[in-house]
């Protein structure tokens, strides 16, 4: 994967991006068409035009006014295919053929932007981000013209101290589900969660350290990175120092349809040696609650169509949960490996492997979830490097990494 | 022939008789002002009292779990408790010398100022355990330190306990969602015997 351009290149300029092999193999044959995937995404500061395709593509840019043109040469025949536009940056896309250069056009509703692109692999995705000057942006004409109107999902704050709220106040956690802007459907949701918060501070340092101020950080940092590359939202269930129920953080991401779940935290032991990273996914007491499952199941399945008492319905209720629950500890189990690699890989801590544990925080979330404990803060060592922001970034950069491996690797589904 | 009673025998009878009506309403009716009540709506499924253990007011060897500064994990060390009178008493203090910690040098894996409020055994293999608020208050937190307290606690009642098959663990009487923001405690727990050091 390429790194994304730091800056934007204003003028007109051409790049010509001669990229690594397919790792998809191209049709061969010459009536062969490529389909070219298009969708245009608004989020808080900026516009994103995605292309995704089976094929890697050489493409160069040129841009004229409002207009910004993405040339692709293609050897095969390329097609496009998107969803109407509704933005509030891009006005319209539009496609064109020159001998055998193929166009998009990219027509903005803005006289003067910035543009950055980057690129991902497996499936090859070309992403476009726009971003208006800031004299030039439109508001939503539904909304008024003030700091209100930004969207839900935000830009990232750096530090927890500038975070800036995106949800409405910690009194009613429900109401914190942020519903998704009118643009931005299909697109999928992540949902980070922070470990503790508020007046629950987590696991503590020797040197002051606390677990809640190391996850929130590290948090943030993840979201900017997923939305930074990704064309994907990420909600996090806090980004400031509150208190969440463990059931409201599941709730959030229940109610978010989120496709994944990650929990950051940092661990604490009784022993003063314990060191080393370790990402947990949810064990249900497999062999035992099994049993109970089929034998409660069992035993009352001819039953089932008179009345259930109040405690029995009780009792199933729960049976359901779990085994819905279960339905995702595969895949969990591979996020969590993913992860793993890219921990060890980046932050030169132990390799404690992935583990299993009834966590509550996981029990309460229907789709792969996984906890990930960064390294101790109860040993002084780790809690030094837990405390320092270019060891936050490197745990940020492998959680991002072992989700985009996880990503790819489901992408067909 | 057979000699009708005469006015001694029939009195006789007639006391005998009133005697063991008597004995029989005591025996079954006294009992009743004895029945425990459970305090809590939570402990609705709770037998009678338990049965006596055998050999009330002796000792008897316990096993208990605690963690080691070596490897982390769980290492098995017996102690002998005082027995009785009923399962669930003896198993309060059991309990009360996993606080105490260890003296073989492993780590205590419950905050020392923790209480053990009441442990209440179920007919259907549950223990409720309902530990003082120092358990959670003074807690450590972290997910290597929870998981060793509330295994700790889970282990060594199913361990020493053959009818104890899941542990209930409540704080202050109540139910919470976890100890520190990891472990859940709103489920009974099954034993974790992979958080067990090998026996050599």
């Amino acid at each position: 994967m390429r790194r994304p351009n730091d800056k934007a290149r204003p003028g007109a300029a051409l790049f010509v991006a001669c990229l690594v092999l397919a790792a998809f193999a191209a049709p061969s044959s010459a009536q062969a068409q490529t389909v070219l995937k298009t969708r245009v995404r608004d989020f808080s500061d900026y516009s994103r035009v995605s292309i995704e395709t089976t094929q890697t593509l050489a493409f160069g840019f040129e841009r004229s006014g409002a207009v910004l043109r993405v040339k692709v040469d293609s050897p095969t025949t390329l097609r496009l295919q998107g969803e109407p536009v509704e933005s509030r940056v891009v006005k319209s896309l539009s496609w064109a053929k020159q001998g055998s250069t193929y166009i998009l056009t990219i027509e903005a509703k803005v006289p003067s932007f910035n543009y950055n692109f980057y690129t991902l692999s497996n499936p090859f995705q070309l992403m476009i981000d726009i971003t208006p000057d800031a004299a030039a942006l439109p508001r939503p004409s539904e909304k008024p013209a003030s700091s209100a109107s930004r969207p839900p999902v935000s830009a990232p704050a750096t530090t927890p101290a500038s975070t800036p709220a995106v949800r409405p106040p910690a009194s009613d956690p429900p109401a914190q589900l942020a519903p998704l802007p009118p643009s931005a459907k299909g697109v999928r949701t992540i949902v980070i969660d922070p470990g503790h918060g508020g007046l629950e501070s987590g696991a503590k340092g020797r040197f002051g350290t606390l677990e809640k101020e190391v996850t929130l950080a590290v948090a943030l940092k993840i979201k900017a990175l997923i939305e930074r590359n990704l064309a994907m939202r990420v909600v996090l269930t806090r980004d400031k120092d509150i208190d969440i129920p463990l059931a409201d953080r599941g709730a959030l991401a229940n109610n978010n349809d989120a496709m994944l779940f990650i929990s950051i935290h940092a661990n604490g032991s009784y022993r003063k040696n314990s060191n080393g990273s370790e990402v947990y996914f949810l064990s249900l007491n497999a062999a035992d609650e099994d049993t109970r499952r089929l034998a409660y199941l069992e035993n009352n399945a001819g039953e089932l169509e008179q009345k259930i008492g109040e405690q029995d319905a009780d009792e199933l209720q729960m049976i359901l949960w779990d085994m819905a629950q279960s339905a995702f500890i595969k895949k969990s189990g591979q996020l969590a490996e993913f992860i793993q690699v890219e921990l060890n890989a980046l932050l030169g801590t132990a390799n404690r492997g992935i583990k299993q544990a009834p966590f509550k925080v996981l029990t309460e979330v229907a789709c792969p979830a996984v906890l990930v404990e960064t390294a101790f803060i109860s040993n002084p060592e780790e809690e030094r490097k837990l405390a320092n922001a270019v060891f936050q970034d490197n745990i940020a950069q492998a959680v991002y990494r072992g989700l985009l491996n996880y990503i790819r690797l489901y992408s067909q589904e | 022939m057979k000699q009708p009673l005469t006015r001694t025998q029939v009195i006789t009878l007639a006391s005998l008789f009133i005697v063991i009506v008597v004995l029989a309403l005591a025996f079954f009716l006294g009992g009743r002002e004895e029945r425990v009540v459970p305090p809590s709506s939570v402990l609705k499924d709770l037998e009678g009292p338990a049965p006596a253990v055998e050999g009330e007011g002796q000792k008897k060897t316990v096993t208990l779990f605690f963690a080691s500064e070596a490897d982390g994990l769980l290492h098995l060390e017996e102690r002998e408790v005082e027995a009785g009178p009923t399962p669930a008493q003896e198993a309060g203090r059991v309990l009360d010398e996993l606080v105490k910690g260890s003296r073989v040098g492993n780590l205590a894996v419950l905050p020392p100022d923790t209480r053990v409020r009441q442990v209440y055994f179920t007919r259907d293999g549950i223990a409720y355990v309902d530990f003082s608020g120092e358990l959670s208050a003074d807690h450590p937190s972290g997910s290597e330190a929870e998981l060793a307290t509330v295994f700790a606690v889970v282990n060594t009642l199913a361990y020493n306990y053959k009818d104890v098959k899941r542990v209930f663990i409540l704080i202050d009487g109540t139910e919470r969602e976890s100890l520190g923001g990891h472990v859940r405690l709103d489920r009974a727990l099954f034993p974790n015997y992979s958080l067990v050091a090998q026996q050599p």
